[in-house]
Formats: structure tokens, sequence, C-alpha cells
């Protein structure tokens, strides 16, 4: 038996720290505190059958190890549209769907933020599968800016839908409509080979500045950035 | 072979089958302090002597193709040591065994059961006892013969009852009462409805197409709410803890000294305990946000209604709701205990008077001896029930559980100094129980953290009230700490 100074109640057990805030406690005389040859504990101590956080860390390694594994083989294999197959497109097809799906369930109690990490990441491995399959710009030309356009719709529709608070999603509806604009980047560069993708891509997010809420964006941003 | 008793599973309990998860098997225990290491072969004897009296408890559940049903069985209850962190799963499908089980640590008598089997009311009566037998084979209130002799009156009286097939729900709420109530296997026990009667209505709904939805959500601050919006239900998240074993915190207090500051509000003493509940979720919330209503699940014994000597679930849960001003969404405001569970017991009276809860287990029991639903074949109720417990948990923040004050009897009541009482919870909740003037109240969560705990203890503390505490290790660092 101890006493815990923070919660002022005796603590029954063996306990160094308070279970519940943690401050170190303070042996009471009645034979049974820490000091004690053999405390009293009011429950038996039971050992772990399994830890769920031990088992997920290592599952988590495990597939991010071969995830960037399969991305960086693939760099040793030729990079041109006849040395590319079923083979190479499903492998690569797999490790990004295990990609998005890691980070859906990472990032699934704020999907606006989850939104913006998967416009990031498909983003990257296109343009890295464009590569691989000898350049042909599709991915700046299409899944980039369709993909953007998207998760400006999405963030906008998950806002509503779910009745987020504005310091959950400002920053991430500011960030995809940023990411929206950078097609129009490509465009003026002449890395795409239709411009009609861009072209939307662009407006949407232009028209989506007019009716987003800048103010708030700079609170959330104020607050963030405080030193 | 022989004709073993069967019935199948009553009105209350199906819902504890299709609601259970890995994180709350859907088992709680009862458990008892003695002024004395306890002794594991008294014990022993003394549980085979009462399982005797209760012939429920030797009963082992089955699957059949439209319902569970339990069947009587030759096993024979083991009392072990306390190796399961509390509240393991006693109920595995495929593989029948005991639907409940006593373990020993030191000077505390553990009985953990699984809900589907008997209620909280029911298990005290057996643990009740199950303590008055091993005690008395240890030798205690031997020289009061006349005493034991009415008690086992008393309970050679109650066996009857507590026979398998005892169905106070049907006993009570059949349309149309049968005249011999003879006791007769084949048409026991009517359909299972959920225990949760919220649930019970729910499925109602899904099953009846234009049943309405009802209201009657009590405790709604009606500023609040805001027109037809359905609250948002704040709802408590956290890390699991390792193997998703409940931790448990146990407070004991002087029951008096809680009893005076209910008292002073006006109130009584659950709904006190419950809005320190609340209190604690909101204050270590870190800001409740948009999601400012509060909804807490709290069961009701029947039998204090209804009188019945069945062991087996009978009890209805009401929902109870707050939801707290806007600027009382910041953990920092004060906010007025009494007068919180004030607002908590008005929403609480009305939905347990006799005509409240009569009314609305009619028309379940109505249901549930409609031929439709009763069709449906077992895998396809549990998907539903699922669903629906599912989504009736997503409208609930707390669960709470008062057994009130307990008298064992002789010579239990004398050799026990404190009862516990905790439950396997996917959601804070937290369990109480008085006995010989202690007040232990057990909060179990599937998380690591405790937080709701702490301010629940400050706010005791800071109104005078002594506290102890006693809690599980649940984590790695923990269990080090005494070299497991």
């Amino acid at each position: 038996m101890s006493r815990c100074r923070g919660c002022e109640a005796r603590v029954e057990g063996s306990w160094a720290r308070c279970p519940l805030c943690g401050t170190e406690l303070e042996p009471l005389t009645d034979g049974t505190g820490p000091g004690s040859p053999r405390p009293s504990e009011p429950f038996a101590a039971v050992a772990l059958r399994y830890s769920g956080r031990r088992v997920l860390r290592v599952l988590l390694l495990v597939s991010l190890g071969m995830v960037i594994a399969s991305f960086a083989l693939q760099l040793l294999l030729p990079h041109t549209e006849s040395g590319w197959g079923w083979l190479r497109a499903s492998w690569l097809g797999l490790a990004t769907t295990w990609l998005l799906v890691l980070i859906a369930l990472r990032e699934r109690r704020n999907l606006a933020r989850a939104t913006a990490y998967l416009v990031v990441l498909v983003g990257l491995v296109s343009a890295y599968w464009d590569y691989l399959t000898g350049w042909h710009a599709w991915s700046l030309t299409y899944t980039v800016p369709i993909v953007c356009g998207s998760s400006i719709i999405a963030v906008l529709v998950l806002v509503r839908v779910r009745r987020m608070e504005p310091g959950d999603h400002v920053l991430y509806a500011a960030l995809t409509i940023a990411v929206g604009l950078v097609p129009l980047l490509f465009l003026v560069l002449g890395w795409v080979t239709t411009p009609l993708p861009s072209l939307l891509c662009a407006a949407l997010a232009l028209a989506q500045i007019t009716v987003s809420r800048g103010r708030e964006v700079l609170r959330e941003l104020s607050r963030r950035l405080h030193l | 072979m022989s004709t073993r008793a069967w019935a199948r599973l009553d009105n209350a309990s199906n819902i504890f089958l299709a609601a259970r998860s890995a994180r709350d098997p859907k088992v709680f225990r009862l458990g008892a302090e003695l002024d004395h290491e306890v002794d594991p072969a008294l014990l022993q004897r003394a549980l085979e002597l009462t399982v005797d009296r209760y012939p429920l408890f030797r009963a082992v559940l089955r699957r059949g193709l439209f319902w569970y049903y339990l069947q009587g069985s030759d096993k024979h209850p083991q009392v072990v040591a306390d190796v399961l962190p509390p509240c393991a799963p006693l109920y595995e499908p495929g593989h029948p065994g005991l639907l409940f089980r006593v373990v020993h640590h030191g000077d505390r008598v553990g009985l953990e059961v699984f809900h589907a089997l008997v209620d909280g009311t029911g298990a005290l009566w057996f643990l009740g006892d199950l303590l008055a037998a091993y005690l008395r084979l240890r030798g205690e209130g031997a020289g009061t013969d006349a005493e034991r002799e009415t008690g086992e009156a008393i309970e050679a009286d109650a066996s009857e009852h507590r026979g398998i097939t005892g169905d106070a729900f049907r006993h009570h709420f059949r349309r149309r009462r049968i005249r011999d109530r003879a006791p007769d296997p084949a048409r026991f026990a009517r359909d299972a409805a959920p225990a949760a009667l919220r649930s019970a209505e729910e499925l109602a709904s899904l099953v009846s197409t234009g049943a309405t939805r009802r209201g009657g959500r009590a405790g709604r601050d009606a500023g609040g709410a805001g027109g037809h919006h359905r609250p948002r239900v704040h709802r408590v998240h956290g890390e699991l803890t390792p193997d998703l074993r409940p931790r448990t915190v146990e407070l004991s207090m002087p029951a008096d000294q809680v009893l005076v500051l209910s008292r002073a509000a006006g109130v009584s003493l659950s709904s006190y305990l419950t809005a320190l509940l609340l209190e604690g979720v909101r204050r270590s919330s870190g800001g409740l946000g948009a999601a400012r209503t509060l909804a807490v699940s709290v069961p009701v014994n029947l039998r204090q209604f209804f009188p019945s000597r069945s062991p087996r679930n009978f009890f209805a849960t009401v929902r109870l709701e707050h939801t707290y001003a806007p600027h009382e969404a910041d953990p920092e405001v004060e906010v007025d205990l009494d007068e919180l569970a004030r607002s908590l017991e008005e929403g609480f009276r009305p939905q347990v008077s006799a005509e409240a809860l009569a009314a609305r287990l009619r028309r379940l029991i109505g249901l549930e001896q409609m031929l439709g639903p009763r069709l449906v074949p077992r895998p396809l109720k549990d998907l539903l029930l699922r669903v629906v417990n599912a989504r009736v948990n997503r409208t609930l923040t707390l669960a709470v559980s008062n057994l009130g004050r307990v008298r064992l009897p002789e010579p239990a009541e004398a050799h026990v100094r404190r009862m516990m009482f905790e439950v396997s919870a996917v959601r804070p909740q937290f369990c109480a129980i008085s006995h010989a003037g202690v007040l232990t109240v057990s909060f179990t969560a599937p998380f690591v953290r405790t937080d709701h705990v702490r301010e629940v203890v400050r706010l005791l503390v800071a109104r005078g009230v002594e506290v102890s505490v006693a809690a599980t290790r649940v984590t790695e660092h923990e269990l080090a700490e005494v070299g497991v």
C-alpha cells in the first residue's frame, strides 16, 4: 500500500508509480508498501499472451521493406516498353496498393490528411512508373491532374459528410489546392502531351480558392507554425 | 442416451453472443475479498455443493439452426488460480464448456460468468451461496444451526426456480398468460431479443417496415440539441492494451461519504457516480469539440419491478444523454456536478417506472412471438444483431452498472471485507457494488490510459472522499515491474 501525492489517494499493490497519473508513490507505513518483503497484490499479474502493438509493428516494417525493395528492384530491370510485362506490372501494382492501404489505415482518423498523403504518393508512384516504362508523360498529363482534381472534390465531400472541424481540415484542403495548381506548372514547362486535364484541374483549384475561407487557413497556419 | 434438460437461450441473452469480440468477450466478474487467504481445496468442495443447487450453472451453450440453446451437462467446475486476465473469454463456438469459472488470488475469490448465462444479480446469488458454503465448510457460523437451516430451506425452495427452465421474461410478459406454468422445455424461452433493449428496438425497426423510430431519449439538453439534428455523440478512443485485456481500475471508498454527497445533490448514488464519470471523460478529453453529447447505457434490474427468482438475464437497458453547453466543451471549464447529476436523474426516472418498462417489454415479446423473425436462421440473426449492436455502439459513450448494496447470506456476510464487480467493455464503463459500508467502483476499458479515472478520483478526493486505487497491469513495462 502506498500513496499518490498527485491524486491524494491510496494505491494498493506494489506500484512504484501511480497507475493513474504516473507520479512517484510514497510508501505508507502499514507493512505492505513497496519496501516490504511480500507486497499484497490485489490482482494477479498475468503475463501477456501476445502484444498486438509488437505484431503490428513487425508486420508494418516487413511490408514496408518489401514495398521499398520492390520499387528499388525495378530500377535494375530494363526501362523500356518491351522490357515491361504483366508480371512486373502486377508486382508493382500490388506493392503500390499495399502502400495505399497502409496509409489509409494509419490515417483513418483524419481522412483529410489521408487524402493529401494519397495524392502525393499516387503522383510520385505514377511518375516513377512512367519513367520505368520509357517515359511517355502519361503520368503528368493524365494521372496527376486527375488525382489532384479528384482530391479537391474528395476533401470538400469529406468535410461535409463527416462534419469536420475547421482545425482538422483547412490545412489539408489548402494543400490539395496548392497541389492542384502544380499541373499548371507542368503545362507551362511543356511536360504534358494534352493540355486539357491540367487546365481542368487548375480551374478546379482556382475555383476552390475563391470559395475557401482564406482567413481560417491563415489562422490555422499561424497556430501550427507558432514558435 | 439420457435426455438432457435444454432451453432456448432466453430473451436478453442472444445479444451477448452476437456482440462478443476479442476486446469484449461479454464476461463479467464478481469478486469478494475475505478476511483470510482462500483455501482452494475447500473452495472446490463448496463449489461442487453450490453447483448441485444451481443446475443452470452446469449448462453448456450449443448452436441450433435457429437459436442457441443451453443444455445441461455433467461437467465438473474446477476452482483455478487467477492465471488469466480478468474477464477472459468463456465461450468458444464449437467447444462447449462451462460458462463460468471460479478463481482465487490471495484473499480474493472471483466468479466470472459469460453474460448469456445469467446477469449480475443471478451471479451474485450464486457467489453468495458459494461463499456461505465455503465458510461453513471452514467451520464458520457452525454454532447457529437454526440460521443455517432456515438458510437451506430458502435455498431448497429457490432451487426449483434456479434450474435451466426459469425464464422470467416469458413469465411476466407473454401476451396471454399460460394458465399452467409447469416447466415445458420445448416451448420455453421465447425468441432471443437483445438484452440491450434499445438494440431490440432497433431490430424491430429493421424487421418490420414502417415502424417508426421511437423518441423517448432522456436527459437531452434541449438548448444544445438544436432542432432535428441528431446530436454528435462523443466517443472515447485510445491506445488498446497489448493483448486486448481490459484495464481495470478499482476504487474503494467508504459508502457513507459518497452517499452524503449524492444526498446533498438530491440524487441517487448511481446518478451521482454517472455524473462523476461523465465529468471524468469530459475533463480528460482534451476538448469535446462538436461532439458535446455524452450518452450512457444503464442496465436496470427488472426483478425490482417484476419479482422473479430466476438467475437468468432479466434486465433492460435505458439510455441517458447529456449535452454539454458549447463553452463546456473546454475541459478547463468547471461544471456543476450536482446539477449534472440532477439532470441525469430527471432523464432516468421516467424510463424506469414499472409501467414504462412493462410497455416496452410487452411490445418486444410480441415481436419475438411473430413467426417471421423466428424463422430466420441463427447465423443470419447473429449478423443482424451484430449490425444493430455496432450501430448502437456508435451512439454510446459510456456504460454504467450498479448492483447496489449487497447483503450476503451468513456466514459469508461476516467474513467478506469488500466486494468487487467488473465487466469486459468496448467502451469505458464502471460497475459499482457496495458491501459492509465499502463502495467499490471498478472502471474497465480496453485502453491503456486511464485519464478519465484519474479525473474521477480527483473529483472525489476534492469532495473529501478517501479513495483507494487498485489497478491491473496491462503493458509490458508494468508487468516487468513485478517480474512477469
